[in-house]
């Protein structure tokens, strides 16, 4: 039975994303591309399987797959999800391990980077374009405003920490030590060579005659 | 004494070579409504069935599937999705009418070019040796009037390594799911197939020929008699339905 119920998610799942993608169609021609691949994904945390194969220009997830496997991926949510947002060239350090086809993997993630659905225009199927249009300014600004609050907030955080708390220092004092680190280094390599070059002055020159 | 050799129709004995001829009129008398039948006896979750079946098939571009029994082309569809331009699906089905709405409805969805269309017996199929890489018959094997006979010849035509797939209503793991499972198929069932193709009587086969049908062990030993090695079933919905998996070596 939990099976099927795994088999029925998967495929909620898959119709959800289909029909999302049917509004980016850059995507969509790059999932065409990589037709018949598989990737296995293993989410370590929670535990689960399932297994991804672009198919058409549609993407079709799998809870079984009994057959070869281009790419097998596997670390914790948190790991794959950081995956999917960040240009990565060295998988050291990510909490993500790879087997197989490693550009397969590079287009993938890719894919997920340069994800924009057209929102708006899903929104006139339903709605017709001009409340669409006007739904979707909206949401714009509202997600617009948002953000800006997200960003402020960050501030107003590191201001009362650094300013207030003095807990942490301020990125110009903290830039000023890494200024004055960097000063003592080069001065430190200076006498260094500086002592190095007096002590092959002090020291006799052999000659060798014949 | 009456020595012809008799074979189940549902709970029925009849004479062995008649009973190919009394499925097909039932499945000529379902045709059309096939689908919608299927949606509203499984409440859709045939379906999910069948993408597990797809799933275990590990078919992938260029290779060549025959779908037997395939009927109004649900697997095919996936299939030939799934081979690409370059691979070759074959939807097969013993029936005219519902190889006829198969064939129209993949034609109507865009499916053309890697797909051709066999009406064939299972039993004898017209196909070289070592010609498929994966053949499946979901929900037709019970229907076959020899079934060894039927295994042997889906073993023949698999090249070796290939696999097959039998998708079929089985024997329920519980007491408590079997009790329903029955009263929902000889009471409900019939009546559905009154309301929606006017026929009670092919609905009523359909539920008595899922009973006749061997259970998950024996069509596994079946399989392994017929040839295959690495045979295994998997059980969904309980065991209402379980997919037999078997490779030719």
């Amino acid at each position: 039975m939990g099976n099927t119920l795994t088999i029925a998610a998967l495929a909620s799942a898959e119709k959800m994303i289909n029909a999302a993608l049917r509004y980016d169609p850059a995507t969509r021609i790059g999932l065409a591309r990589l037709e018949g691949k598989i990737i296995a994904l293993h989410i370590t945390t929670p535990g689960i399987h399932l297994f991804a194969m672009p198919m058409d220009d549609e993407l079709r997830l799998m809870g079984n797959w009994d057959g070869d496997v281009d790419t097998r991926i596997s670390g914790s949510l948190l790991a794959l999800a950081q995956l999917g947002q960040k240009e990565v060239h060295n998988l050291k350090d990510t909490g993500v391990t790879v087997v197989g086809d490693l550009s397969l993997l590079a287009d993938m993630q890719r894919l997920v980077k340069n994800l924009d659905i057209d929102w708006e225009e899903m929104l006139s199927q339903f709605t017709g374009d001009i409340i669409g249009h006007q739904t979707a300014q909206l949401i714009r600004a509202k997600f617009g405003w948002a953000k800006e609050r997200a960003k402020s907030a960050r501030r107003l955080t590191s201001e009362f920490l650094t300013e207030e708390l003095k807990t942490l220092p301020g990125k110009p004092e903290l830039e000023d030590f890494y200024r004055q680190v960097d000063d003592l280094r080069l001065a430190v390599d200076r006498a260094t060579a500086r002592v190095e070059q007096l002590i092959a002055e002090r020291k006799p020159t052999m000659r060798i005659e014949f | 004494m009456n020595d012809k050799k008799t074979t189940h129709f549902g709970f029925q004995q009849v004479p062995v070579e008649e009973k190919a001829e009394r499925v097909a009129e039932v499945f000529h008398s379902v045709a059309a409504k096939y689908d919608v039948m299927n949606d509203l006896m499984s409440a859709g979750v045939h379906r999910l069935w069948k993408r597990f079946t797809i799933e275990a098939s590990g078919v992938r571009v260029g290779h060549k599937v025959l779908d037997i029994a395939g009927g109004t082309g649900d697997l095919s569809y996936q299939f030939a999705k799934l081979v690409g331009a370059n691979g070759q699906v074959v939807l097969a089905d013993i029936n005219a009418s519902m190889l006829g709405v198969g064939r129209d409805r993949l034609t109507d969805r865009g499916i053309a070019g890697n797909i051709n269309f066999a009406q064939c017996d299972a039993q004898f199929l017209p196909f070289p040796d070592n010609t498929f890489d994966c053949i499946t018959i979901a929900f037709g094997l019970r229907n076959v009037t020899d079934k060894d006979l039927a295994l042997r010849s889906m073993q023949r035509v698999l090249k070796p390594g290939g696999r097959l797939l039998v998708l079929e209503f089985s024997k329920p793991q519980s007491e408590i799911l079997s009790k329903i499972y029955d009263t929902y198929s000889f009471k409900v069932l019939p009546f559905m197939g009154k309301l929606v193709t006017n026929d009670a009587e092919s609905y009523r086969y359909l539920a008595e020929s899922i009973r006749m049908h061997p259970d998950q062990q024996t069509l596994k030993e079946m399989m392994d008699n017929a040839g295959f090695v690495r045979t295994e079933f998997h059980n969904m919905t309980g065991g209402i339905v379980a997919l037999h998996k078997g490779i030719k070596p």
